[in-house]
C-alpha cells in the first residue's frame, strides 16, 4: 500500500475482478491465485482459455503454472530484479507506450539510467530465470493491449517489499496499463476489508480516507467533526508494538479480531512483549492464543452477526448484512466499542446508552449512522449509502450521489498528477541460506484454510480437506535428508523450531521448502523473519532460511 | 444493439438480437419451466420442460435453444404446451426415489420438523433442536414429557430394530436448554397495534397467545385460576409434568411479552361484551374441557365419590384428602391413568380400573395403560358399574354394584357392542371412587352475556368452531383445542390453537392466512409393507436408549418425577439412530416444485420403489444419492473445473439413464457448486442434514468474510443457525461462483467453542473468569484510565482487524484518535 500511495497517490486495485476477462496478457506474480483467490483464479484460467496470455512468476509451480504461457520460476526474494529486468527488456527493444510515458509519468530518464544494468543475463544469475524465458515474457507483456498485474504477499511480505510494487508500478507505467480495462496494478487483497480497515486509517500515519496524520487541514477537519484535538505525534505500527512495550512505552493494547501470536513472524517475540503489558484486552470470536494471555477477553460477532459494509480488493463497498443474533452475551464490534467508549469517556455525548433491544443488544450509534459520518469526512466515499449500495456495491471514489463509482481507477490521470518512475535498486532478502540453515523457506495459504484457521478449522469439511501442517520439498532434497513422503520432519531456523510431515512434490525447487502458514500445531511463524521493509514495516514472513532434519521416532 | 420484436402470450416484447426464447422470457418475467438449463451450455439429453408453441410450426420448440426472432408469436402455457410438460414431468417422476417429508414429521399432528431437529441434537445444537421445536410447539417441555408419539409409530427404524425415541429428544432439548438457562432469543415481528383477548391459558391459550405474540399483536389472557397452565398444571400430576418445569414452560413463553389477567373467570368475572368493550379486536377461546361427564349411576351423591378432573385439581392444589385403602376408577382414558396412578400415590394400596370393554379397546394411550399396570393398578375389565347404593361391608366406604358384559355382533365399522350379561351382577368394595368418564367444555349452554348464549355448543359439550377456521358462531370470537375438539392431546391443542392464530391473524389484519403445507410428496414407500429392506442394506441392528426412570416401588411413594430425561450422551447417540429419510434437498427440489405446479399427481402416474443405487459418502463434502438423479446434467455443466462427470450405460426408451454414474474426479476442489444447481436431492452438501421446510427461513444477502474478493453469498438462515451458502448467478463480482471456504466454511459460527461471556484476568498470573459485561467494561476502564493518567495517550494503542466492518474500523480508530488521544492505531493486515 505504502509503494502503490507513493508512486500513484492512491494504493489500491486499480481494476475491476471481472476486467481479467477482457485483458490480453496477465502477469501473475507472488500470488497462488488459485488457492488463495479462487475466484479471480477462475476468472484468469477462464481469459487464459479464451486466449489471454498468462504469466506466472513462483518459485513454486502454482496450478496457474499449467495454464500459463511462461513460468518464471525465480528464487524466493528475488522479484524486485526479475521485474527490473522485464522493464530492462522493454525499454531495451522499444517496446514501451511512449506517448503515455511522455502523457502521464515524470522521472523517466532518471528510472531508465536506474535499470540500465538490470540486464537478463545478470537477473538469471539472481533469480535463477533463464534470460530467454525472462525475454520472451516481457515480450509478451508489452505487446499486449491491455496487460494486467496481480500480485499479493508474494510480493510484499519481504524487506523489499515497498519496491518490489514500485517496480511493478514501474512496468505498468511505462507500457500503458494504467487507466484502462483488463489492465492495471492489482494487489489482490488477503482478507476480507484489508482495503476497508485502510481505508478508514486504521494506520498510524494516516486518517481515513488516506489523509496524512501531520496534514493540518486534515488534523483541523478531524478535530471538527470529532469535536476534540486530534494528536501531534505520529502512531507506532504494529510490528513496532512489541519492541514499545519491550522499552516500556507501550502499556494498555486492545486487539480486535485478531491473532497476531500466530500469525506474526518470529511471533514467541510478539508473546513475550504482549505478557509484559499492564493490560491486553482482545476482543475476538474465539479464545485465540492472543486472548489467552490476555487480561481482558470481549466476546465478539461474526461476519454473520452484524450490519456494516466491507470494501472488497476492488475496492467495493459492500453490504454485510446480519443474520442471526451473536451467541450467548457475544456482541457485535461496534457495540462494543460504543460501550467501551461510553464507559471511559464519562459518556461524553448524551448518557450511557444502553442496549437497544433484547436479541442484539446493539449500542448506538449504529452501523448506518457511522457510515453516515465516514461519508462525511472522505469524499471518495461521499456519494455512498446503505440505500444505493442495498443491490450491489459500489467502488471508491464515489465523491457525489450521483456518481456511478470509479471502478477503473487512474483513467484521466493519478491523484498525485503523473505517475512517479521510481528507480529501484534490489535488495536480496535480509537472510540467505548457509551452511547451517541450507534451505529458504517461504510460506503461504493452501486453499481450505484461511489464517491462523480460528474459523476454517472449526468447519468441518475444510478441516477434513487439509487437516494438517506439511511442509513441500522436492524430492532431491528429501533424498538427500533420507526421509519418505508424510515422514516427520524437525524444521528450526535462527528463532525457532516446528514439527511437521513432509510432502515430497516438484512443485517447488530445490532448496525452496513451503509450508503453510494455517496450523498452529506447527506454527510456521515461530521460524519467519521479524525484520521489517524500511518503508512500510512489512516483516518478512515470505524468505527466510531453515534447517530440515529427520526426526527419528 | 439491434432487437427483435415478437409476442409472447399476447404481449409485445422488444429484446436484444440473439437472445433465445427463454433468455427473453425470463428477462420479461415471464416463467417458462426448465430442468436442466444452464447459462450458455446446452445440455446433450434435454429435459424438454421449456418447450413453447411457436406460431406457425407444427412441433413445440425448445425455448432454450430457439433464437428469438423477429415477428414471432408465442404461447408458453397453451394446453398442447402444459400437456407435453405434465408427461415429461410424470416420465422423470416415474424414477425419482426418495422421500420429500420424512414419515415421523407427516404423522406428526403438529407438521413438525422432527428429522430436522434430530439432526440438531446429532450436532450438539440443542438450543437451535428446542427452536425449530418451538416453531410450530411451543410448549415442548410439557409435550416432551406426555406427547402420544404419533410419530413414533411411523418410524421407519421400526423395520430394522426400533423406533427412535424422538419424544425424549425432544424432552432431552427441553431440559437442556432449562438446565442452561438458554434466552432463546425469538424474535417477533413489528407491533400491529392489534389487540387479542384469549381466553384460558392452558396449552391452546398459551399457544394461540405466543403465536398471535410473534405475529407483532398484543396478547392478554384471561384464566379462571390462580397460576396458567391449565391442563398443563391442573390436568397432568406432577410426576407427570413438575409444577417446576410448567412454571418454566409458562415463563418462556411469557418472556415474549404478554399480558395476563389471573383469576379471571369468564362468564362471572367478564364477558365477550365487556372484552369487545375493552377494545379487543379478536378473542380466542381456548378454555379446555374441564366439565366432567357425569357419573351417571344411582347414589353418585354418596362422600367419597369424585370425578377425575376435579380429582387431579385437589391433588394438585395439595389438599389432603383421607382416600382410605382402596379405590376404584371408572373409565378406560387417559386421565383415568392419571388418577389410579395418583390415588397410589396418595397411599391408596388398592386401586382397581373398571372398564367395560377389552383393555385394547381403551382410550387411553396403552403407553399409559401399562405404566399403571407397572406400578400396580388393576383392571377390571368387561364390567360396568351399575350403582353406589348398596350398603357396604365393614372393612370399605363403598359398595361399587357392577354388571359382566360381552361383545356382540361388529357394527357397520366393526367395532362390535357391548351388551351385558343378564344377571351377572357382582360387586366391589372400595372406600373411593372416582369417574373418569370424559370431559365437556360446557355443561350445556354458556352464560353471562348476551354474545355467550349466543355462542352454538356442541351436544357433546364442546363449542361450535369451523376445523378451518376456527370460526365461532360469534363474529370475532374464535375458539380452538380442547374446547372445540374435545379431551385431545396437548399437542393436538396446540396445532388447533395455531390454526387459530392464523385465522385469527388474517381476521384481524385482513389479510391472506398462511398457506397449509401441500400434501404433494415422493415417498419410499407410505405403508411399512410397501418399503424395501434394501433401503437398510447396512445399516446394523442398534437398540434405542433406555430412558432411566425411578422403580415403580420407589416412584409411587411420592409425585416426583417417574422418567429422569436422557443424558446428553445418550441423547446424541439416540439422535444418531435417525435414518434421515426426509430430503434436505426439500425446498429446492425443482422436480418436486414442477410437479406441484403443473398438478403432476405422482400417487397414479408413479415414483420410484426401490432403490437402485447406493448412497456415496466418500466425497468429503458432498453425499451423493443416485436414486433421486433425473439426468439433467446440470451439476456436470455447471462444474468451473471440470472435475464432475455423470454418465449412463444406456438409456430407457423414455430417455432416462440406466446404469447412472456420478463421478468425482480427483481434481475437485469442493467447491459445491454443483449442488446449487442440482435439480433434485441426488447432490447434497453432508453439513446439511436438517431438512428445511414449511417454516419460515430466511435469506440474507451479504458479503464472504474470507479473502479481499467480496464475493455475495446468500446466507439461508433458519432459527439462529445457518443451514446453507448459495450464491446468486446474477450478482457480480462472483456471479454465482464461490469456493470450498465460501460455501462450506461457515460452521465455525455456531461452533461451540465461541466466546459467549467477558472474561477478566483479576490478577497477573491467575485465571480468566467469566464476568458480566458492566464488570469487564469496568476493570477495561480502570486500566486503561490509569495507564492513560499515569504515562499518557502514547501508552496506549489499537490493533484493528481486517475482518471487522468498515464501520468498527472507523470507530475503533476513532476511539483512540478522539477518545484517547493518540496515533497508536494500525491493522495487522494492511500489507
Amino acid at each position: 500500500m505504502t509503494g502503490l500511495v507513493t508512486v500513484l497517490g492512491s494504493g489500491a486495485m486499480t481494476n475491476t475482478i471481472n476486467g481479467i476477462l477482457d485483458s490480453d496478457v496477465m502477469l501473475v506474480i507472488g500470488s497462488n491465485t488459485t488457492e488463495t483467490h479462487p475466484i479471480i483464479g477462475l476468472r484468469m484460467l477462464a481469459a487464459a482459455k479464451n486466449g489471454s496470455k498468462l504469466i506466472v512468476a513462483d518459485p513454486r509451480r502454482i496450478k496457474l503454472c499449467d495454464s500459463a504461457d511462461h513460468w518464471m520460476q525465480q528464487r524466493p526474494g528475488t522479484d524486485g530484479a526479475l521485474i527490473n529486468a522485464l522493464c530492462h527488456v522493454i525499454l531495451r527493444d522499444g517496446l514501451e507506450d511512449k506517448e503515455y510515458i511522455a502523457e502521464r509519468a515524470e522521472n523517466f530518464d532518471a528510472f531508465k539510467e536506474s535499470i540500465a544494468d538490470c540486464t537478463p543475463e545478470l537477473a538469471e544469475k539472481i533469480t535463477g530465470v533463464s534470460e530467454s524465458v525472462i525475454e520472451e515474457a516481457a515480450h509478451t507483456f508489452a505487446k499486449g493491449k491491455a496487460a494486467g498485474i496481480y500480485y499479493t504477499m508474494g510480493i510484499t511480505q519481504h524487506t523489499s517489499g515497498t519496491d518490489n510494487v514500485y517496480a511493478l508500478a514501474n512496468l505498468a507505467v511505462i507500457t500503458g496499463n494504467l487507466g484502462k480495462a483488463g489492465a492495471g496494478l492489482n494487489p489482490l487483497r488477503g482478507q476480507n476489508n484489508v482495503q476497508g480497515s485502510s481505508d478508514m486509517g486504521c494506520l498510524p500515519h494516516f486518517f481515513p480516507g488516506y489523509q496524512k496524520w501531520d496534514d493540518e487541514a486534515a488534523k483541523a477537519k478531524f478535530a471538527e467533526l470529532w469535536e476534540t484535538p486530534v494528536s501531534d505525534k505520529l502512531g507506532l505500527m504494529a510490528t513496532e508494538m512489541p519492541d514499545a512495550i519491550n522499552e516500556g512505552k507501550l502499556a494498555g493494547l486492545w486487539i480486535m479480531g485478531e491473532n497476531p501470536i500466530l500469525s506474526d513472524p518470529n511471533s514467541d517475540h510478539a508473546r513475550k512483549a504482549f505478557e509484559k503489558l499492564d493490560c491486553l484486552v482482545v476482543q475476538d470470536i474465539f479464545l485465540t492464543e492472543t486472548a489467552e494471555i490476555a487480561d481482558v477477553v470481549l466476546p465478539a460477532a461474526s461476519f454473520a452477526e452484524k450490519d456494516g459494509t466491507f470494501a472488497n480488493t476492488e475496492r467495493k463497498v459492500q453490504r454485510v448484512r446480519r443474520a442471526v443474533p451473536p451467541p450467548g452475551d457475544a456482541r457485535d464490534d461496534l457495540s462494543i466499542i460504543n460501550m467501551v467508549s461510553n464507559r471511559m469517556l464519562g459518556n461524553r455525548k448524551g448518557g450511557f446508552q444502553g442496549a437497544s433491544d433484547p436479541i442484539y443488544h446493539t449500542v448506538p450509534p449504529f452501523a448506518g449512522e457511522v457510515f453516515t459520518e465516514i461519508t462525511k469526512c472522505w469524499v471518495a466515499m461521499a456519494g455512498m449509502s446503505y440505500e444505493r449500495i442495498e443491490e450491489q456495491g459500489l467502488a471508491w471514489p464515489c465523491p457525489d450521489t450521483d456518481h456511478p463509482g470509479t471502478p477503473i481507477l487512474h483513467e484521466n490521470g493519478f491523484p498525485r498528477g503523473k505517475a512517479w518512475l521510481s528507480a529501484v535498486t534490489w535488495n536480496g532478502p535480509a537472510e540467505l541460506p548457509d551452511e547451517e540453515y541450507p534451505f529458504v523457506l517461504t510460506t503461504g495459504r493452501v486453499l481450505y484454510q484461511y489464517h491462523t484457521g480460528t474459523m476454517t478449522r472449526r468447519s468441518e469439511v475444510l478441516e477434513a480437506s487439509a487437516p494438517s501442517a506439511y511442509v513441500e520439498m522436492h524430492p532431491a532434497d528429501a533424498e538427500s535428508l533420507k526421509v519418505n513422503d508424510q515422514e516427520m520432519v524437525r524444521a528450526s531456523s535462527r528463532r525457532g523450531s516446528i514439527d511437521l510431515a513432509v510432502r515430497i512434490t516438484d512443485r517447488v525447487s530445490k532448496g525452496l521448502v513451503f509450508v503453510p502458514f494455517h496450523y498452529k500445531e506447527a506454527s510456521v511463524n515461530l521460524l519467519t523473519n521479524d525484520a521489517l521493509d524500511p518503508k512500510c514495516k512489512i516483516p518478512e514472513a515470505k524468505v527466510c532460511a531453515i534447517q530440515i532434519t529427520k526426526i527419528d521416532v | 444493439m439491434s432487437t427483435v420484436t415478437l409476442n409472447i402470450n399476447g404481449n409485445e416484447i422488444v429484446a436484444e438480437e440473439g437472445l433465445t426464447i427463454l433468455e427473453v422470457a425470463k428477462r420479461s418475467d415471464i416463467a417458462i419451466p426448465t430442468l436442466c438449463y444452464i447459462k450458455g451450455k446446452p445440455a446433450d439429453n434435454p429435459c424438454k420442460m421449456c418447450v413453447v408453441e411457436v406460431e406457425g410450426q407444427d412441433d413445440l420448440m425448445r425455448s432454450c435453444v430457439t433464437l428469438a426472432r423477429d415477428g414471432m408469436s408465442i404461447q408458453t402455457d397453451s394446453e398442447a404446451v402444459i400437456t407435453h410438460r405434465q408427461e415429461r414431468l410424470a416420465t422423470l417422476s416415474e424414477t425419482h426415489f426418495g422421500d420429500c417429508k420424512a414419515p415421523c414429521n407427516l404423522t406428526c399432528p403438529g407438521q413438525i420438523n422432527v428429522q430436522g431437529y434430530i439432526a440438531h441434537v446429532s450436532r450438539g445444537e440443542y438450543e437451535e433442536a428446542l427452536r425449530l421445536v418451538m416453531e410450530r410447539n411451543p410448549v415442548p417441555f410439557s409435550v416432551g414429557r406426555v406427547c402420544p408419539r404419533f410419530c413414533e409409530t411411523r418410524c421407519r427404524r421400526i423395520l430394522i430394530d426400533e423406533p427412535v425415541s424422538i419424544n425424549h429428544l425432544k424432552r432431552f432439548v427441553a431440559d437442556w436448554c432449562m438446565t442452561h438457562d438458554i434466552d432463546l432469543k425469538i424474535s417477533k415481528d413489528k407491533p400491529t397495534g392489534k389487540r387479542i383477548a384469549v381466553i384460558g391459558g392452558g396449552p391452546a391459550g398459551l399457544t394461540a397467545a405466543w403465536y398471535l405474540t410473534r405475529k407483532g399483536h398484543e396478547a392478554t389472557i384471561f384464566e379462571a385460576a390462580p397460576k396458567l397452565g391449565g391442563a398443563l398444571r391442573y390436568g397432568f400430576p406432577e410426576y407427570k409434568i413438575p409444577n417446576e418445569i410448567v412454571d418454566y414452560e409458562v415463563n418462556t413463553i411469557l418472556r415474549m411479552g404478554i399480558n395476563i389477567r389471573l383469576s379471571q373467570k369468564w362468564g362471572k368475572d367478564f364477558s365477550l361484551q365487556d372484552l369487545k368493550g375493552m377494545g379487543f379486536d379478536a378473542i380466542f377461546i381456548g378454555i379446555g374441557a374441564t366439565v366432567d361427564v357425569p357419573f351417571d349411576v344411582p347414589c353418585t351423591d354418596k362422600a367419597n365419590v369424585y370425578t377425575a378432573t376435579k380429582f387431579l385439581r385437589m391433588i394438585n392444589d395439595g389438599k389432603d384428602l383421607d382416600l382410605g385403602r382402596t379405590a376404584a376408577v371408572i373409565g378406560g382414558n387417559n386421565i383415568a391413568m392419571e388418577v389410579a396412578r395418583s390415588l397410589l400415590r396418595k397411599g391408596v394400596e388398592q386401586v382397581t380400573i373398571v372398564y367395560p370393554r377389552a383393555r385394547l379397546e381403551m382410550p387411553a394411550n396403552q403407553r399409559n395403560v401399562r405404566e399403571a399396570e407397572k406400578e400396580g393398578v388393576q383392571f377390571l375389565l368387561m364390567a360396568s358399574p351399575s350403582g353406589l347404593c348398596a350398603v357396604p361391608d365393614e372393612h370399605n366406604r363403598l359398595k361399587l354394584d357392577l354388571i359382566r358384559m360381552k361383545l356382540g355382533e361388529p357394527d357397520k365399522r366393526g367395532k362390535r357392542e357391548i351388551l351385558p350379561i343378564p344377571e351377572s351382577t357382582s360387586s366391589l368394595g372400595v372406600d373411593t371412587v372416582v369417574s373418569s368418564l370424559g370431559q365437556m367444555s360446557v355443561d350445556g349452554m354458556m352464560t353471562g352475556g348476551e354474545l355467550e348464549e349466543q355462542l352454538a355448543i356442541k351436544p357433546n359439550g364442546m363449542f361450535v368452531a369451523n376445523p378451518r377456521s376456527a370460526e365461532t358462531s360469534v363474529e370475532g370470537v374464535f375458539a380452538g383445542g380442547d374446547a372445540a375438539t374435545g379431551s385431545k392431546s396437548v399437542i393436538q391443542a396446540v396445532v388447533s390453537a395455531r390454526r387459530a392464530a392464523n385465522n385469527i391473524n388474517a381476521y384481524v389484519m385482513d389479510c391472506e392466512k398462511d398457506p397449509a403445507d401441500n400434501r404433494f410428496n415422493f415417498t419410499r414407500g407410505k405403508g411399512f409393507d410397501d418399503v424395501s429392506l434394501k433401503n437398510f442394506d447396512g445399516i446394523g441392528i442398534n437398540l434405542r436408549e433406555k430412558m432411566p426412570e425411578r422403580p415403580p416401588e420407589v416412584s409411587t411413594q411420592d409425585f416426583d418425577e417417574v422418567k429422569l430425561g436422557f443424558t446428553e450422551k445418550m441423547a446424541k447417540r439416540e439422535a444418531d439412530r435417525c435414518l434421515k429419510c426426509g430430503c434436505t434437498a426439500f425446498e429446492r427440489c425443482d422436480l418436486k416444485r414442477l410437479d406441484i405446479d403443473l398438478n403432476v399427481n405422482i400417487n397414479k402416474t408413479g415414483m420410484g420403489k426401490e432403490p437402485i443405487y447406493p448412497i456415496d459418502t466418500s466425497h468429503r463434502a458432498i453425499t451423493v444419492d443416485p436414486n433421486k438423479c433425473i439426468y439433467c446434467g446440470r451439476c456436470e455443466r455447471s462444474c468451473e473445473y471440470d472435475a464432475l462427470e455423470v454418465r449412463a450405460e444406456s438409456i430407457d426408451e423414455k430417455g432416462r439413464p440406466v446404469g447412472l454414474v456420478i463421478d468425482f474426479k480427483d481434481h475437485c476442489v469442493s467447491c459445491g457448486k454443483c449442488v446449487d444447481n442440482c435439480s433434485t436431492g441426488a447432490l447434497n452438501k453432508n453439513n446439511r442434514i436438517v431438512p428445511i421446510q414449511s417454516e419460515e427461513i430466511r435469506e440474507v444477502r451479504t458479503t464472504c468474510p474470507y479473502c479481499g474478493t467480496g464475493c455475495q453469498m446468500i446466507l439461508k438462515i433458519k432459527g439462529h443457525t445457518l443451514m446453507e451458502v448459495t450464491a446468486d448467478p446474477d450478482m457480480a463480482p462472483n456471479y454465482g461462483d464461490l469456493c470450498v471456504k465460501g460455501r462450506f466454511g461457515h460452521n465455525f459460527i455456531q461452533h461451540p467453542d465461541r466466546l459467549k461471556t467477558p472474561l477478566i484476568r483479576r490478577h497477573k498470573g491467575g485465571p480468566l473468569e467469566p464476568v458480566k459485561w458492566v464488570d469487564a467494561l469496568d476493570f477495561m476502564a480502570q486500566a486503561f484510565s490509569s495507564i492513560l493518567g499515569q504515562k499518557g495517550p502514547d501508552a496506549l494503542a489499537g490493533l484493528s482487524s481486517a475482518r471487522c466492518t468498515i464501520e468498527e474500523n472507523y470507530a475503533f480508530q476513532k476511539f483512540f484518535r478522539s477518545g484517547i488521544g493518540t496515533n497508536n492505531i494500525d491493522h495487522c493486515a494492511r500489507y
